[in-house]
């Protein structure tokens, strides 16, 4: 004899062993199953079966060997490569973002040591045509014609000096008669502290 | 074609000019004198490296120019008794300048130095002499 009640909840016993039902739903069906044998059995019987199932499946994923499935799945996976641009970008502003008190005092040690450094290679560069450390008189002349005569000196600190000195015989007579300050000292006295230049 | 021609013969000149050899010089004329006066404190120097030869009481800057040389083109410095020194650069080799310098009495040709100075006579002016000073700028 066919049970009304039991025809209407036939269908909803499974979702309900596999727990796929509304409150609602599920609290009529309990209703139903405190009132029926045959239905709370059936329900028995869903839930033995799932659960060998479950096992079934569980002994079945045991013998395969999971150790290198994770290594495969990432050896497929490929990172997505970025322009270069783009990478410069995310690198700068993560070092912007995470690093900026190393970064910041990296560049002031940087302006710091330009701040220096220029100023003490300016000053220890050798400027264009300066390169020798002795200056050199090549050669100094006079016209054939003239009464002077050059004296060249060098001075303990390596300048040099170009004297002009005066060969007519009555030259430190007539200046000094003339009051003004003869040069004979030049060729009388030779100078105490330099010495004769090169020429 | 004639517009890329000029330029490249524009660029060609400007090379050519950038490349010609130079040299930065001070330049002082001073005057010194025997005489009782002063002597500027920065010719103090000066005046005690010529104090073995002439003791100069008075020395004055009377004018201070510096000027860059270029290769075999005379540069002049106007000296107040109207007379004038013609300074020429005659070669830079190995960084090392030569320079040709005429005063009104002397010829001199010498070579730069590092921080090294030519004093040379220049003519003489009043009651003293003329000099001029050449020296590496600061």
């Amino acid at each position: 004899m066919k049970n009304p009640a039991r025809e209407k909840f036939l269908p909803m016993l499974s979702p309900y062993v596999d727990g796929e039902l509304s409150p609602e739903e599920r609290l009529l069906v309990e209703q139903h199953l405190a009132n029926s044998k045959e239905s709370t059995g059936q329900v028995a019987d869903f839930r033995a079966a799932d659960g060998l199932m479950r096992h079934a499946l569980e002994m079945q994923a045991d013998t395969i060997d999971w150790k290198a499935f994770a290594d495969d799945v990432m050896a497929k996976v490929t990172p997505a490569k970025l322009a270069v641009f783009e990478r410069v970008k995310i690198s700068l502003s993560e070092m912007f973002v995470y690093q900026r008190g190393p970064l910041m005092v990296g560049f002031a040690a940087a302006a710091l040591a330009v701040l220096i450094a220029v100023p003490v290679t300016m000053k220890f560069a050798t400027p264009d045509g300066y390169g020798a450390t002795k200056l050199q008189v090549q050669t100094a002349s006079v016209e054939d014609s003239s009464t002077f005569k050059p004296v060249v000196m060098v001075t303990d600190t390596g300048d040099a000096i170009i004297w002009v000195v005066d060969t007519t015989p009555d030259a430190g007579k007539k200046k000094k008669k003339d009051g003004e300050h003869s040069e004979e000292t030049l060729t009388q006295d030779p100078p105490a502290e330099g010495k004769q230049g090169e020429l | 074609m004639t517009r890329l021609l000029s330029g490249a013969v524009a660029m060609f000149c400007l090379t050519a000019l950038a490349a010609e050899p130079s040299v930065t010089v001070q330049a002082e004329v001073v005057f010194a004198s025997t005489a009782p006066g002063t002597v500027e404190p920065a010719l103090a120097k000066t005046r005690d490296q010529m104090a073995g030869t002439k003791k100069y009481l008075t020395m004055k800057k009377l004018d201070s120019k510096k000027l860059e040389l270029v290769q075999n083109k005379v540069q002049t410095i106007a000296l107040p008794d109207s007379k004038r020194v013609e300074l020429t650069l005659q070669g830079l080799k190995e960084n090392v300048a030569t320079l040709k310098v005429k005063t009104p009495q002397v010829e001199t040709v010498y070579s730069l130095a590092r921080d090294k100075s030519l004093f040379t006579q220049a003519g003489s002016k009043d009651d003293g002499d003329l000099w001029l000073v050449l020296s590496q700028p600061k």
